[in-house]
């Protein structure tokens, strides 16, 4: 039996046993799957499955195993930059969780947490919370408001706020293997229903398998509880700018001791002006050069005028009793980053008159916004990789890091955008590599751009984390060998058929 | 009748086309895309067959009519697209392309045409609605857009919005202004600085008489001048929605004309509307007038002294009375408020000045479902989206749902028993006015108590250890 034919066939198997709503071979459903904005041709899926439940999960893997058709999840498809909603080889069948599997299974009140399909966006939650008066609010990101919150957590995305740390604060999952079994972790794996324990403890009986199933391909995760903050009386948002490139250093040493004590409580962002500042303006000189060469010195400076922000920018929040409450701790923040005599405050009222600025006030008060997605018109041709490195919270290695990254984009004749998200001892350094995909030359050059940094911290001893599927065989490469037996040893025993999105972060 | 549009309209409308890149954000917050998950009635798909139907060109094909006719026009798409494609010049150029076309059937024509006519001249819709009265109620629970009309003639909002004896103003209606030949009219106090236009609608002028009452009520109490525009005098917006760009852009033209005189002359300094459809299109009136260049600067002049009441209120001074302290308002951003005149702090603000207690509302991005007319040509998918608007909205049992637009507020008023009221007649109401039918027995509530002052003061000195 051919490709083709094993995928009709598997397609009429789950018409038959799900529905005829479950299943779509239709050539504008399967191209638009198959769109993406990373500098490689589209990947088109054999077909678009959408269980509606666990257990037609189940039905799909047992019929993916019998036809040999390789499956690859997605929960909402927002993953811009990332593969969006196709698939990491061509002819997989997208398995489309978030149409019909998008249900808030429970929301904890007493004890913070909800429980939550794969379907279920940052905005549906933050409506829900709303709905509800709840006493608790989510962690949003700075990305799309209707990508999935378990499909981030998986992914070990980022968001906003004390709970941030997204796949951190997922506890209990439950998954359908590849070879067809359904497990719940943690405490839900005790025999019987009732599992009063299975999103409150993230440590259980034997080993911790969450982990196992975040940026992997050994089963397909339908259900996850997430922890959920109180909701503070009063958030303060707050802002401080710094003028130079090389400001870069003092900003991360100046952040290192907030975090480490945690006197502030959320994480702290430090932006370069354009990977703010491109949410709100297009490159004003991508015309003059056909988009050949990054955006002159002289352009940064007249769009930071512009907008009355330095080249890197910090923001953050308290959390208190009231604005009157928070202001001792304004204050000492502000002695704090001004001290050197390089960076400026921001207040509030300022900030609030700064368009780009706004997406720290919205995120870091649990209010989820699409305004930073707005930088992808900042080039023509609806082109962005996401790279996603990192550093020890050390000033002398940000520094470097930055003056040799900015260097390469700019050789490759793209713009240097970086956001540092700030922890107690680590940030992860995500670029934004925004070009034009319709201009082949720009698009070889912002794949060469992309490999060249990755290589390049790679060479300092840095990987990456979330990554895009056109490069996860690549950073799989980088990877030692031994390291990559091991997972493709656990993808054989879990998943032995390799139905599960083979190729995925490189494990098939 | 026309069978194209013209070179340099589909030129744009493919420029605007060849913007999209197919990030997909758009397909997530489209009403109709998450109502069915059909490719073909998202942003996407509805771009892909507008490219198509303009390459080919000729009739375009039934099923191409069926997905653009399925779009509400609502705009969400155009907010969240990362790429700024501008929908809105996509949609109405294909619409306009269709409409050319002729490939509709001739009954589908005359009835669109019918209703365009009826609903944008008030002694038409006056008629209309008296006889739908009339209807028995069991009409709307006809299939199609005879019982879409029905259903909506016996909204609660209709009789909610209607006008009342008594109320229009504090004081009687001041004489006409000399030399107009509108029929315009003025209210106000003799020696009010500030004059405004009222622009009070071509359905509302007749359905929604109480939100123009409200309005003039407020304008009156702040001492503002008054002129109302020629009763029913219609912008054009319905018209090109339904893709009739000729017979709409020549009521645009009009009006433009009628505004920029009483601009010139002085009469008024600005336009002030309660109707956020009109208002929206009149921003665009630059597109919609291309083929009229002898108006560009006056239509200029318009655009810009065109402000929504929510917008020109904040200006005011309007202190609360207190009588509606404390009311629970669930707000609904209505689609041309918040994705066409991107206005969505302005209502908030007056609100939370007023002594509202105001809530926002699930799923803000999603339409109503009204859309013009669209509630009656594709009545089924609208009475869907009314209704989960209508659930969303009434959640916590608020005292009122509010919207700055008349269409949305009859639209859910026939899925809730929750009263409905335009902005308008809140801020009206929390100034002095009457209070919007079905809050006559409201009693205001206390409000919080002042949030108290902590005292503590900051260290002198600052070190890395000093944050512990």
């Amino acid at each position: 039996m051919s490709v083709h034919e094993s995928i009709e066939a598997f397609a009429r198997a789950v018409a038959d046993e799900l529905g005829p709503e479950a299943v779509s071979l239709s050539h504008e459903v399967i191209d638009r799957y198959g769109e993406h904005t990373l500098p490689a041709p589209d990947t088109k899926p054999g077909a678009v499955v959408y269980p509606d439940s666990t257990q037609a999960v189940q039905t799909l893997v047992r019929l993916a195993n019998r036809f040999k058709v390789p499956l690859f999840p997605i929960s909402n498809g927002q993953n811009i930059g990332l593969g969006t909603r196709s698939p990491v080889r061509a002819g997989q069948v997208v398995v489309d969780l978030g149409r019909r599997m998008n249900k808030i299974l429970e929301v904890n009140e007493k004890l913070g947490y909800c429980v939550i399909e794969p379907g279920v966006s940052f905005q549906a939650l933050y409506d829900e919370l709303r709905n509800r008066d709840s006493k608790l609010m989510m962690s949003p990101t700075a990305g799309p408001v209707q990508g999935s919150v378990l499909a981030n957590a998986l992914d070990k995305g980022g968001g906003c706020g004390a709970y941030a740390d997204h796949f951190g604060m997922s506890c209990g999952l439950e998954i359908v293997l590849g070879n067809g079994e359904i497990i719940r972790t943690g405490d839900g794996a005790l025999a019987g229903d009732q599992h009063p324990n299975w999103h409150v403890s993230k440590y259980s009986f034997g080993p911790f398998l969450d982990g196992l199933f975040s940026q992997s391909n050994f089963g397909i995760v339908t259900r996850m509880g997430v922890w959920l903050m109180p909701k503070p009386p009063h958030i303060e948002p707050f802002f401080f700018t710094f003028e130079e490139d090389d400001s870069l250093g003092e900003v991360i040493d100046l952040i290192r001791p907030l975090k480490q004590s945690n006197f502030v409580p959320t994480l702290i962002r430090a932006n370069n002006e354009l990977y703010l500042l491109s949410s709100g303006e297009t490159n004003p000189e991508y015309a003059a050069s056909a988009g050949k060469r990054t955006l002159s010195d002289e352009g940064r400076r007249a769009l930071r005028k512009k907008h009355g922000i330095g080249a890197w920018t910090v923001s953050g929040a308290f959390y208190g009793a009231s604005q009157a409450a928070l202001a001792p701790n304004i204050e000492r923040l502000r002695r704090h980053f001004t001290a050197s005599g390089t960076g400026r405050w921001i207040p509030l009222d300022e900030a609030e008159q700064i368009g780009p600025l706004h997406i720290a006030i919205s995120s870091n008060t649990g209010v989820p916004t699409n305004n930073e997605l707005k930088m992808l018109s900042w080039r023509p041709g609806g082109g962005i990789i996401w790279l996603s490195t990192g550093l020890p919270m050390l000033g002398d290695m940000a520094a470097q890091f930055q003056r040799e990254a900015r260097r390469i984009c700019e050789s490759n004749g793209l713009e240097y955008m970086l956001s540092n998200v700030c922890g107690p001892r680590f940030a992860r350094g995500i670029h934004s590599l925004i070009y034009n995909r319709e201009d082949a030359d720009e698009a070889r050059r912002a794949d060469a751009c992309y490999r060249q940094l990755a290589d390049f911290y790679a060479s300092h001893g840095v990987f990456v984390g979330r990554a895009p599927t056109l490069y996860q065989g690549f950073h799989h490469d980088q990877r030692m060998s031994e390291l990559n037996d091991a997972c493709r040893a656990i993808k054989q025993a879990l998943d032995p058929n390799g139905v599960i999105a083979p190729g995925k972060y490189g494990i098939a | 009748m026309p069978k194209t549009i013209t070179i340099h309209r589909e030129q744009a409308v493919g420029a605007a086309i060849d913007k999209c890149v197919h990030f997909g954000f758009c397909t997530a917050v489209c009403p109709t895309y998450v109502l069915d998950a059909e490719e073909n009635d998202s942003p996407r798909g509805r771009i892909a067959l507008a490219k198509e139907m303009l390459a080919a060109g000729g009739k375009p094909k039934a099923a191409t009519i069926l997905h653009l006719d399925r779009c509400l026009s609502c705009l969400s798409c155009e907010t969240t697209c990362a790429a700024n494609v501008p929908y809105r010049e996509i949609i109405d150029g294909a619409r306009e392309y269709i409409e050319a076309s002729g490939a509709r059937p001739w009954t589908q024509q005359a009835f669109r045409t019918m209703l365009a006519k009826t609903l944008t001249t008030p002694r038409l819709l006056s008629m209309a609605n008296g006889l739908a009265r009339l209807m028995p109620r069991s009409m709307a629970n006809l299939p199609g857009p005879i019982g879409a009309l029905a259903a909506l003639s016996t909204a609660p909002a209709v009789a909610a919005l209607r006008a009342r004896e008594g109320w229009e103003s504090a004081a009687p209606l001041a004489a006409e202004i000399g030399g107009s030949s509108t029929g315009a009219s003025k209210t106000g106090e003799a020696n009010s600085i500030r004059r405004v236009g009222l622009l009070n609608g071509c359905v509302q002028s007749v359905l929604g008489g109480e939100i123009n009452a409200a309005a003039l009520r407020l304008l009156e109490r702040a001492g503002i001048a008054v002129v109302e525009l020629d009763k029913g005098q219609c912008c054009g917006a319905l018209e090109l929605h339904m893709g009739k760009r000729r017979s709409g852009a020549k009521k645009s033209a009009d009006l433009v004309r009628e505004v920029s005189r009483l601009l010139s002359t002085g009469e008024i300094e600005a336009i002030v509307t309660t109707t956020s459809g009109c208002n929206s299109v009149i921003q665009h009136f630059d597109e919609v007038l291309a083929d009229n260049p002898e108006l560009s600067a006056e239509a200029a002049k318009m655009k810009a002294a065109t402000h929504d009441i929510a917008v020109f209120a904040l200006e005011l001074d309007l202190p609360a009375t207190g009588a509606a302290d404390g009311a629970c308002v669930s707000y609904h951003d209505a689609c041309s408020m918040t994705h066409g005149l991107k206005l969505t702090r302005q209502p908030r603000q007056l609100f939370k000045q007023l002594n509202f207690d105001q809530r926002n509302i699930a799923e803000a991005h999603l339409c109503c479902g009204s859309a013009g007319v669209y509630n009656i040509l594709q009545p089924d998918i609208s009475a869907r989206l009314g209704k989960r608007k209508a659930d969303n909205a009434s959640v916590g049992d608020p005292d009122v749902i509010a919207a700055g637009n008349l269409g949305c507020l009859v639209q859910i008023s026939r899925f809730t028993p929750i009263p409905v009221a335009h902005t308008v007649q809140l801020l009206d109401w929390a100034t002095g006015g009457p209070p919007p039918r079905g809050l006559e027995g409201f009693q205001p509530r206390p409000l919080p108590e002042p949030e108290p002052v902590f005292e503590a003061e900051a260290p002198a000195q600052e070190s890395e250890e000093a944050f512990w």
